[in-house]
Order: structure tokens, then C-alpha cells, then sequence
């Protein structure tokens, strides 16, 4: 019985794996095919995320946007503001925790204080007093750890309802989750949670409606380019990609040198997922996403490891500005 | 003899100051072109009410021209699509881009209410160009950091590309515009631009 089983084992894992690989190869048929950008480089899955992307849209805007304007029509501005802050001081113990990590040690002492602060003198979060003080919000969160300590990105996806991410986002955003002391509030606080978010994406959500000749693609570079931003604590810039176009005065004459820079940039986005074992076929995002989290977990066993590397690192960057 | 070595040696010293100080005047260009830049859009916000869409669209069509190489931007958003394109097709795609470069200003700067333009430091990169880092301070709001990236245009500096709080406007535009022109084709682009010029003209 238990050969006979193993047997079975056998025959499904062989079958699925030549199933994975007819599926990987077709993804790849395509991807070269259609997806000549640069950008696409970083979104192999756009077909999908695509369909994803209209899904999330539709459901905005026939559930989550009504119910949005109406919490802002019926809520009075400073109560939406005071909710705001309740929200946002909870959300400092996942960033003093990632301030930790990161090895940004006054940082973490910072904004310790503004939760203290917030915490007390605030009212339990309601009123932003550690603003005023000239402790300003940080932003960091699990994903940013995670590029810090030079985990790559993976893949753009977009999770249904949940919006656009990475395969590094997506299993950091549960770990943001678990360290936000919200998350373990009763469910009516938590549905207050979601339309403060939703109520105060808005104002983006504005611009990319008015502004935006494609949403999907509007929404994939601003969500890029500002997590980068992000993780970078801003030294890294996508216009620095540009640049080099920018050099050229005669697009024409240049043609060549610029389509190599393509090729080269795309060449090295593969070989940065490759090496992290990323590299996944068209159909299986989420096992990418599950292989992240594997890899994840591998990075925090070492996680003492890292923040002794970095707060080295910055020890040596600060002695040598002092110099 | 001595006279005229004297007179030589001080044309010479002439052409060299004038040297330097046409270096300097391109050197503080960049930082003017931003600095004129951001005191007409002010200027425009503060009477933006009053000029309505149509009033602020006149107003900034020169300011805007003036200041960023808006033909170079449009051939850099097609990225290598460019080539493909026909004169008379290049020559439309400059022009729809123009006007939705003005129209997006005159939308999004529609009205004033006490925020600031303040220039921090401009830095030379490696390819000849010029950073100018700026922020916009707004009441009761984080301020909004701006990088503005410019080049040097028959000896004036143009802007070419804006970076905002770490999104690269330029960066955005080209993944836009040549997703649309692969997916869609050149008249579905042109037609998407001028519907957002028209939604402007309407908001």
C-alpha cells in the first residue's frame, strides 16, 4: 500500500512538474514576444495582474468607494482626523520594530517617543502632538527591512482586494499585519480601520483617475518607484535610468547604445530574480509569493547577523563624514 | 611695444572674464529658469479662480514652453517607438504633448492656498546636466520634495524631467505612453491625450 502510494506520489509530481514547465514555457513564448519595456521587466505577470487590476476596480467602485463617501460625508473632518491618528500611532510599533531591524537605532528611539507621546498626551492616539514636538512619522515597514537587507523585490502582483505588491511585499504586508496592534481589535474598529485607509487614499486616487492615460501602468510605477523611494530612504531614483537617455542629444544616431541599455537592464532584472530563485513561470505568482516567504523566514534566522552588518556599516559611513 | 602687449594681455584677461562669466551665467541659469518657473505658476495659483481652466492654460502656455524642453520630453516618453513613428506623426505627438503638459499645470495648480516654492541646492551631474532640488511647503501638510532635472538647450537651460517625492514623472510617462503605443497603436495614444485634455478643461 505504501510503495503503491509512493508510486502515485510519484507519478502526480513528475506530471506536475512537466505541467509547470509547459506552463513556464509558454509564459516565457509570450513575455518575450509581448513585453519589449523595460518596465515589464519588473511585471512579467501583466496579463494577469491586469485582469486582477479591473477586478479590484470594479469592486471599488461599486462597494469600497460608496461606502468610503459616505463615512467622509457623514464623519465631521476632525473626527476623521482624530481616527486618522488612532490609526497611524498603532501602526509606530510595527516602525519602531522595523526601525530595530534596520539597525536605525536613534530612529527607533524617535519614534518610540512619538508613540509615547501620541500614546498619552495624545489622548491614546487621537491627537498628533509628537508632530509638534518635531518628531515627524517615519515610515518603515517589514518589506523595507527586507530590501535592506538585500532580499530583491520578485515580480509586481496584484492580490485580489488587496491591491498591488511585490512577491517581496506580499508576504512582508502579513508580518506588517501581525505587528499592528489593531489587527487584534474587535471587527467593528477594524471596518472603521479599512474605510480610514480607503477614505484617505482618495486624494491619489484622484490623480490617478485625472492624470492617468493608462491606470494600470500609473499605478505600477508610482507603487515602484515610491517603495524604492521608501526602502532607499531616498538615495535610489528611477530618473537615474533615464538619465543616460537624456544624455543622448540625438535619439536617432544613438539608437543602438540605448536599445543595448535596455537589453542590459532587463538582462540584469532577470539574472537579480534568478539569483534569488525567483524566477517564476506566468502561472504560479502565488507559489512565488509562498517561495518568498520561505526565503523570508531564512533571512530573519539571520537577522541578528544583519543588524550587527549594518549598524557596522553605519558606524563606518558616519566616522568617515566625520572625517 | 609695451603698450601693446599691455593692451593684449588685457583683451586677453577681458575674453577670459567674459569667459567666466558666461560659465556663471550658465551655471546660475538653471537655478533661475526653476526659480521664474515656480514664481509664475505661484503668480498663476494665486489668481487661479478668477482665470478659470482657460485663463490659467494662457497664462502658463509660455512659462511652461519657456522652461522645459517639451519636444525632447515627448521623444524620450516614446522611448525607442520613436523611431518608428512618420514626421507628420512625431510632429502631432509633440504637440498634443505640449498641450497636455500646460493643461495638467493649469489643473493641478488651480488655486493658492499659502503654499511656497523654496530652492535648496542645485548639483551638477556627470552627464552635463543640472539638479535642482527644491520643496513645496504646504500648510498643515508634509512638504513635497522636488528634484528638477535640466539640460542644456541651444545654451539655456530646460527642464526635462521633474522627480516628486521620489517618482520620476519622465520615468512614469515612458512606461505609460510606450505600453499604450505597443498595446493600442499611435492613434489610441493620441486619442487617450486629448480626452485628458478635454477632462481638464472640464474639472
Amino acid at each position: 500500500m505504501n510503495s503503491l502510494h509512493s508510486g502515485n506520489g510519484k507519478i502526480l509530481k513528475t506530471s506536475l512538474v512537466l505541467l509547470i514547465g509547459a506552463l513556464s514555457l509558454t509564459g516565457c513564448a509570450t513575455t518575450t514576444v509581448e513585453h519589449q519595456t523595460i518596465a515589464s521587466a519588473a511585471d512579467p505577470y501583466e496579463d494577469v495582474n491586469r485582469d486582477i487590476f479591473a477586478f479590484n476596480d470594479t469592486v471599488d467602485s461599486y462597494v469600497a468607494k460608496p461606502i468610503s463617501d459616505a463615512y467622509k460625508w457623514v464623519t465631521p473632518q476632525f473626527l476623521q482626523t482624530g481616527i486618522f491618528n488612532f490609526f497611524n500611532n498603532l501602526k509606530n510599533v510595527n516602525v519602531v520594530i522595523n526601525d530595530v531591524l534596520q539597525a536605525k537605532f536613534e530612529q527607533s528611539a524617535e519614534d518610540t517617543g512619538r508613540l509615547l507621546v501620541n500614546s498619552t498626551i495624545g489622548l491614546g492616539g487621537l491627537v498628533d502632538v509628537a508632530k509638534d514636538v518635531g518628531l515627524p512619522q517615519n515610515d518603515e515597514d517589514f518589506d523595507q527591512t527586507l530590501a535592506v537587507w538585500g532580499v530583491p523585490k520578485g515580480p509586481y502582483l496584484v492580490m485580489p482586494l488587496l491591491g498591488p505588491t511585490t512577491a517581496r511585499g506580499a508576504p512582508s504586508s502579513v508580518l506588517d499585519t501581525a505587528a499592528n496592534p489593531a489587527s487584534y481589535i474587535g471587527m467593528p474598529i477594524q471596518l472603521v480601520s479599512l474605510l480610514n485607509s480607503r477614505a484617505n487614499a482618495q486624494g491619489s486616487l484622484d490623480v490617478v483617475q485625472e492624470g492617468a492615460l493608462d491606470p494600470y501602468v500609473f499605478i505600477r510605477e508610482g507603487y515602484l518607484q515610491t517603495r524604492d523611494h521608501l526602502a532607499s530612504d531616498g538615495k535610489n531614483q528611477a530618473s537615474l535610468d533615464v538619465d543616460s537617455e537624456l544624455g543622448d542629444n540625438n535619439v536617432a544616431t544613438t539608437k543602438t547604445v540605448t536599445d543595448k541599455k535596455v537589453a542590459t537592464d532587463s538582462t540584469v532584472a532577470v539574472a537579480d530574480n534568478a539569483n534569488y530563485n525567483l524566477r517564476l513561470s506566468s502561472a504560479d505568482s502565488f507559489g512565488g509569493a509562498a517561495r518568498s516567504f520561505d526565503a523570508t523566514a531564512k533571512s530573519f534566522e539571520n537577522a541578528n547577523d544583519k543588524i550587527d552588518q549594518l549598524a557596522k556599516q553605519q558606524k563606518t559611513t558616519k566616522s568617515r563624514k566625520a572625517k | 611695444m609695451v603698450f601693446k602687449n599691455i593692451k593684449i594681455i588685457a583683451v586677453f584677461i577681458g575674453l577670459l572674464l567674459l569667459g567666466i562669466s558666461n560659465a556663471f551665467a550658465i551655471e546660475d541659469g538653471a537655478k533661475q529658469v526653476v526659480d521664474k518657473f515656480q514664481s509664475e505658476l505661484i503668480a498663476v495659483m494665486k489668481n487661479g479662480k478668477q482665470l478659470g481652466f482657460t485663463g490659467r492654460y494662457d497664462k502658463l502656455y509660455g512659462p511652461v514652453s519657456n522652461s522645459h524642453d517639451l519636444s525632447k520630453i515627448a521623444r524620450i516618453v516614446v522611448g525607442k517607438e520613436w523611431e518608428k513613428l512618420s514626421e507628420a506623426q512625431q510632429k502631432k505627438l509633440v504637440d498634443v504633448f505640449s498641450k497636455l503638459s500646460v493643461a495638467s499645470y493649469a489643473h493641478n495648480f488651480k488655486d493658492y492656498s499659502g503654499e511656497a516654492f523654496t530652492i535648496d541646492s542645485e548639483e551638477e551631474t556627470a552627464r552635463g546636466g543640472v539638479v535642482v532640488y527644491a520643496h513645496l511647503s504646504i500648510p498643515n501638510d508634509k512638504d513635497v520634495k522636488f528634484e528638477y532635472h535640466l539640460k542644456d538647450k541651444d545654451k539655456s537651460w530646460r527642464i526635462i524631467n521633474i522627480v516628486a517625492n521620489g517618482v520620476s514623472d519622465l520615468a512614469l510617462k515612458r512606461s505609460e505612453y510606450t505600453s499604450i503605443l505597443q498595446r493600442e497603436g499611435f492613434d489610441s495614444l493620441i486619442a487617450k491625450i486629448n480626452e485628458k485634455i478635454d477632462n481638464y478643461s472640464k474639472l
